[in-house]
């Protein structure tokens, strides 16, 4: 085996020194009844050449950014990632180290840390971050458990249907067994219906969640949905896209009590989902129920200044049955990542990339407008994602037709909202030229472009 | 040579005009911002970044890298982490654009590499486990415990029953009871007793009819194997309840015993431990659960299900789907698939034997190295071990003042990681050692002899330690009293 290092001499030794005659004696504990009699049945071990050559194999059956062009978004975007993030990603001083409970030797992951603590309040406008979660689905359910708890509600959790199907689901699973009530409000115009919101929010409303833009990428007016929390003595939970804040306010600047998000867009791969980054921010009145951990600033005995985990009281290692997170593993490689992409993007960059967005989504929503088969369904402004209805009701035909010239056209929406069957989510980001959304008009009016993805890639446009 | 100027915070490196990237000019007609975005909407000022470039991004980072210890540069045994070797063949495979660039959304039909892959995974951890079914959804270990908490629920709530306890051992990871706080769970401590394993009588005093899980690590955090495994499932199960073994301590076990196999009905994995994923300074992590099957029809979906191409009989073809009566979603999208990507590499690496291997390996070294420290750091539970142990500093602490946290710290000025300290709780002052199966004889003798070395120094040394670290032990309690979590 590649690595494991002790050779039979070495074994030999080292069983001598512990006074055992084999190997086999050292589990002489497992009783004989409950042992394994025969070997695992999994495939034979393979040599690093023939691995390499498997995966090549199963990764070429997968349409992606290499022979695809994307328009899929729903939370997981094709943004650009610069190569510095991965050259600093791929440190294996960051990504071999553990979780810095030793602070004198990780002040390098600890500063990143606070780095990243130190970029996310300042772009959602709010006071304290805490240096990541799974993803931006659980950490919504997070923030639902920590409004819960703080303001001691424990009755009903008001989410817009405009919020991503995959966050209220996993909202709904993490409450499912603590007797909290999910409410669903209607968004059948493309943001959350006001009237019916305030109708059911309520003196034992913990929170209301908005997405804004929302799942359909529509923009949400959200500092009245706030003001409507905020009235009944709940707490706004937003859900944002941290690219959208190049240009749009920040969370903490409309009402947001928590934001959260999916961090992917933040200078990481799609990786089919995962591993992905939950961003978490509060205002400083909430910081002992932040869930996961936290970087701080102290001094060392000789007064030096570093940084350190802190406020670890909340956590599983002190108060165990009492503690208000569970989180142990967290995504700090992702954190880190976003960290290095923040940095380099800088407030310029990160304007233009939202603007990019802006205009070529806007562009790509007004030719498929423009066309006898296609309409966009809502009225509200966008941002980088529409829904675009197909008159001739064939969704999953057309997204599975386009998928064989390699371009993944949209996500249908049938799966979680029946009335929108005949519709689907489209996403352009900055990556997308004019040359790849002119073809997916083409592919989708007459089945077939010119040019396939591939092609259009090998070309360079 | 540390160059402190550019380890400065990256906000204190800014320069109003630099660029570390540039975008690319719209190449489609643009419009004026304001007339697609109501007013309402826009932000009134840029958003409040460092402005550095793409050399000082670089610098910056590089030289904060240097300030960390990590696994591929030093001994890092840190008990009930399982810091093994990170093989760098499964970082190349997770970047293949093939992986790292496939949307969650994309057709089953664009995508069967990658679910031929996740079908490899739910397969092998199946079998491995002795359990039925598979979800690979949850994100981390502790995300794990939660699932397979909210599947009991559900399982438990499908049949009209309430139950309301969780039972687990004082010697347990912190993340068990939290789990079971968070699922809505009362958690009920069973106490373990002097050899380290869970006290009988305690036990069965604590089970009763609204027992809904026992949660158990096995082996356990102390590193040995709870060989009254199979009385404690029966009784549980007698009651109807269920049992969740913590999978933490997997990589002991591999192809000698199987938790299906010993009565578990639940498990997670930390594939990031066990099956070598790099630990990320915290994470990523993966927190795959494998089930008993009358579990199977709750699991959180989606999973990878084997059937036939619909347009081509006799093709193989992989689809996603949702178990009859799931909990729902754990987490948006599938799981952490670069984290199985990776944890799939290695299994395929090793093979049966191979797996076989490593868990001889991890015992043999973790018994050898205990033989060699046993004698000046006393280890309670120390006849054999599995995969770690767990020694204590309470002798020296009474006689001489030295803690545990003053030999961690000490270690450090060695080059070595600092084991896990003051857990499990039921040891005093407790040194939690697991050296892998990656490290050699060479490697361990070192280690042994530096902790004699530390043993026999002066006390003062020691509460000074570490000595030769760029920072000397933080004050956490000012930290924490204050807490500043970003700089204004």
């Amino acid at each position: 085996m590649p690595y494991l290092y002790n050779t039979s001499d070495d074994q030999a030794a080292m069983l001598a020194a512990i006074g055992a005659q084999s190997i086999e004696e050292l589990f002489q504990s497992i009783p004989s009844e409950l042992r394994l009699d025969r070997p695992l049945n999994i495939p034979p071990a393979m040599g690093e050449l023939e691995l390499e050559q498997h995966i090549r194999g199963l990764a070429a059956k997968n349409l992606n950014g290499s022979n695809a062009v994307t328009f899929l978004g729903g939370g997981s975007y094709d943004h650009f990632v610069p190569a510095a993030v991965d050259a600093v990603a791929s440190r294996s001083e960051f990504y071999t180290s553990y979780t810095p409970y030793q602070a004198e030797v990780s002040q390098g992951n600890l500063q990143a840390m606070f780095e990243y603590q130190s970029l996310i309040t300042r772009l959602t406008g709010l006071d304290v971050s805490n240096c990541s979660l799974y993803d931006g689905g659980s950490s919504a359910a997070e923030a639902v458990l920590m409004a819960a708890d703080i303001t001691r509600r424990k009755g009903r959790v008001v989410v817009a249907a405009s919020v991503h199907p995959e966050y209220r689901q996993t909202i709904s699973t993490y409450v499912a067994n603590l007797g909290i009530e999910v409410v669903t409000v209607g968004a059948e115009n493309g943001t959350v219906d006001i009237a019916e919101l305030t109708s059911v929010v309520n003196d034992e409303t913990s929170c209301v969640v908005l997405q804004h833009p929302n799942f359909f990428g529509c923009l949400e007016d959200a500092e009245t949905v706030a003001q409507v929390a905020h009235d009944a003595g709940a707490l706004m939970i937003g859900v944002f896209d941290p690219i959208s804040l190049g240009l749009l306010k920040r969370p903490g600047d409309w009402g947001a009590d928590i934001a959260v998000a999916e961090g992917q867009s933040l200078g990481t791969p799609m990786s089919y989902g995962g591993p992905v980054l939950g961003i978490l921010a509060c205002k400083e009145k909430l910081i002992r129920r932040l869930p996961g951990r936290v970087v701080g600033t102290t001094t060392d005995r000789r007064g030096n200044p570093c940084y350190t985990l802190t406020m670890q009281t909340r956590e599983q290692h002190i108060r165990r049955e009492k503690s208000t997170s569970n989180v142990c593993s967290n995504q700090a490689l992702f954190a880190l990542r976003a960290t290095v992409y923040l940095s380099l993007v800088g407030p310029e960059g990160l304007k233009s990339v939202a603007n990019l967005c802006l205009q070529k989504s806007r562009y790509l929503a007004d030719k498929l407008d423009s066309t006898s088969r296609f309409e966009l369904v809502f009225n509200s402004p966008t941002f980088k994602e529409f829904v675009v209805r197909d008159k001739e009701n064939a969704v999953e035909d057309l997204v599975a037709d386009a998928a064989k010239e390699g371009y993944l056209a949209g996500i249908p929406l049938g799966g979680w909202y029946p009335n929108l069957a005949d519709c689907m989510l489209v996403c352009v980001t900055e990556k997308r030229t004019r040359a790849q959304l002119d073809a997916l008009v083409e592919v989708l009016q007459t089945g077939a472009a010119k040019a396939s993805a591939d092609e259009l890639i090998q070309a360079g446009i | 040579m540390k160059n402190t100027r550019d380890t400065k915070l990256i906000f204190d490196l800014s320069r109003p005009g630099c660029r570390g990237a540039v975008l690319p000019e719209c190449d489609v007609p643009a419009a004026d911002v304001t007339s697609l975005l109501p007013a309402s909407a826009l932000a009134e000022s840029s958003p409040e970044l460092p402005e550095v470039t793409e050399p000082q991004v670089i610098r910056h980072f590089m030289n904060l890298s240097q300030l960390n210890m990590s696994v591929d540069t030093h001994f890092y045994p840190l008990g009930s982490c399982t810091m093994k070797y990170n093989p760098k063949r499964n970082e190349r495979a997770a970047a293949m654009p093939g992986f790292a660039e496939v949307h969650p959304y994309q057709p089953d039909e664009t995508k069967q590499g990658m679910l031929e892959m996740l079908f490899g995974m739910q397969e092998m951890l199946k079998e491995i486990s002795g359990l039925e079914a598979c979800s690979l959804q949850p994100a981390a270990g502790a995300h794990g415990e939660l699932t397979a908490l909210l599947v009991a629920a559900a399982y438990f709530n499908d049949f009209g029953e309430n139950r309301k306890k969780v039972l687990v051992p004082d010697n347990a990871h912190g993340t068990n009871p939290a789990s079971a706080a968070m699922a809505g769970f009362e958690s009920v401590t069973v106490k373990t007793n002097i050899d380290g394993g869970v006290d009988m009588e305690d036990f069965h005093s604590k089970l009763d009819d609204d027992i809904a899980v026992f949660m158990i690590t096995n082996p356990n955090t102390v590193g040995i194997f709870e060989s009254h495994m199979r009385e404690l499932a029966d009784a549980v199960h007698a009651r109807g309840g269920l049992i969740y073994l913590d999978g933490a301590n997997m990589n002991a076990i591999l192809g000698v015993t199987r938790p299906g196999d010993f009565g578990a009905d639940m498990q997670h994995y930390n594939p990031h431990k066990t099956f070598s994923g790099p630990h990320g300074g915290g994470g990523p992590g993966a927190g795959p659960i494998c089930v008993v099957e009358k579990l199977a029809t709750y699991l959180p979906g989606p999973v990878v299900e084997q059937g036939e191409c619909p347009d081509n009989a006799g093709q193989t073809y992989y689809s996603l789907e949702t178990p009859a009566k799931s909990i729902g979603k754990m987490r948006a999208f599938f799981g952490n698939t670069g984290v199985l990507l990776r944890a799939y590499c290695y299994i395929r690496t090793h093979g049966p034997d191979g797996l076989r291997a490593v868990s001889d390996n991890a015992v043999l070294n973790a018994n050898y190295l205990l033989s060699l420290v046993k004698d000046f750091l006393p280890v309670p539970q120390g006849g054999r071990c599995m995969h770690e142990f767990v020694a204590s500093a309470s002798k020296l602490k009474a006689e001489r003042g030295i803690s545990a946290m003053d030999i961690a710290k000490r270690l450090l000025d060695f080059g070595f990681h600092a084991p896990t300290v003051y857990f499990p709780l039921t040891v005093k002052e407790a040194i939690m050692i697991e050296p892998t199966e990656t490290e050699s004889k060479e490697t361990l003798d070192a280690f042994a002899e530096t902790l004699r070395t530390i043993v026999g120094e002066d006390a003062d040394l020691l509460h000074e330690a570490p000595h030769s670290t760029d920072i000397s032990r933080p004050n956490e309690v000012a930290a924490a009293r204050n807490p500043c979590l970003s700089c204004m």
